[in-house]
């Protein structure tokens, strides 16, 4: 089956007419749609249903800049895997180091009762991370898509690895921004405007709840 | 989904949740993530710089149920173990103990890369200590 951006007509860059996008994607969804195959045979029936569940998730892939930078990766990893190269992102060491110190100062929190004040520090500390990852985001559909599809053959693994490593940065602010604001909502804050849960739960399968899971846990007796 | 028993148990009581001081002798730090899902890992070792055995091991993982037993039954399986014994312990140990399910197989491997970024943390930083103990 043909990729998704093949789906559109479309080459494997990240600037996509948003407009003309919808557009295509209407005709085909039409061209598709099982309804105007009801008097087609069993097997072009099966075909059009295919096609249209193909169209929808390519579409659905495609329209959202950031999701289009994930499929792209998913894309190209794919095809680097199959050519033994497969790129692996590391984060940042610093920010690793970053993010186990708040969620750290989180368990903390979590522990002791929330005053004025502490509730005040993390709801600034989520702030800041926020802007930071609007940035990062601003930089993954900007810059960094624009590098991607400037890029000749040869600088094309360079400009993945930049856009995974801004990913793989963005899913860490997010984890943290979203403790934070389960932190603060636990706590009675009633303003987490901004900081709604945005994490993609296909992103994380089978996680479970993990506010108190590990905090009330540490230090329990190992029989 | 269900977790395995085992898991479960890793997450309920899990062993050796802690740290120890970066800049002590003989410890070994390994701070590792998984970009997919945001999960931080701290794993600690502290070697016996004479016998180069593995006396204690730490851990403090923000994640998953699974990538807290992960890291819970690494530090269980580290204690006791040469630096080299412990090289050797491959997230698929960890897959098969746990019965992890394919979605939580990046758990296992975030595990092993904790092991060895804590491995190659304690020999930097005993890269002269270690050499005599390695001629004996």
């Amino acid at each position: 089956m043909s990729d998704f951006f093949e789906v559109f007509g479309l080459r494997r860059t990240l600037a996509i007419d948003g407009a003309a996008l919808q557009r295509r994607f209407y005709e085909l969804s039409r061209q598709w749609h099982p309804d105007f195959h009801q008097a087609a045979s069993a097997e072009a029936q099966a075909r059009a249903l295919q096609e249209s569940a193909h169209v929808n998730a390519a579409y659905r892939a495609l329209r959202d800049p950031l999701a289009r930078v994930e499929y792209l990766i998913r894309l190209e990893a794919g095809r680097a895997t199959k050519e033994g190269a497969t790129l692996k992102p590391k984060a940042p060491p610093a920010l690793l180091a970053e993010m186990f110190e708040i969620q750290e100062a989180l368990e903390e929190a979590k522990a002791g009762a929330l005053d004025e004040a502490a509730r005040a520090t993390l709801s600034a500390q989520r702030d800041a991370l926020q802007a930071r990852m609007s940035e990062t985001e601003v930089q993954i559909t900007g810059p960094l898509s624009q590098a991607w599809d400037a890029a000749a053959p040869t600088a094309r693994p360079a400009a993945l690895k930049a856009l995974e490593e801004a990913l793989a940065t963005r899913a860490y602010l997010r984890t943290v921004i979203d403790d934070l604001a389960n932190v603060l909502e636990e706590a009675g804050d009633n303003e987490t405007s901004g900081s709604e849960s945005s994490r993609d739960a296909t992103a994380s399968p089978g996680r479970p709840e993990r506010v108190g899971g590990m905090g009330g846990h540490i230090g329990a007796p190992h029989q | 989904m269900a977790y395995s028993e085992k898991v479960v148990d890793h997450y309920n009581n899990p062993r050796n949740v802690g740290s120890f001081g970066k800049d002590t002798p003989g410890v070994g730090t390994g701070l590792v993530g998984a970009p997919e899902c945001g999960d931080v890992m701290k794993l600690q070792i502290k070697v016996n710089l004479e016998t180069g055995v593995i006396e204690d091991a730490k851990f403090k993982t923000f994640g998953c149920g699974s990538a807290i037993a992960s890291s819970s039954l690494a530090t269980e399986w580290l204690k006791g173990k040469t630096v080299d014994e412990a090289a050797k312990i491959k997230n698929t140990d960890i897959v098969n103990e746990l019965k992890l399910p394919p979605v939580k197989i990046h758990c296992s491997v975030l595990a092993e890369d904790a092991i060895k970024a804590a491995l190659a943390d304690y020999k930097e930083k005993n890269a002269s200590a270690a050499a005599p103990v390695a001629s004996k």
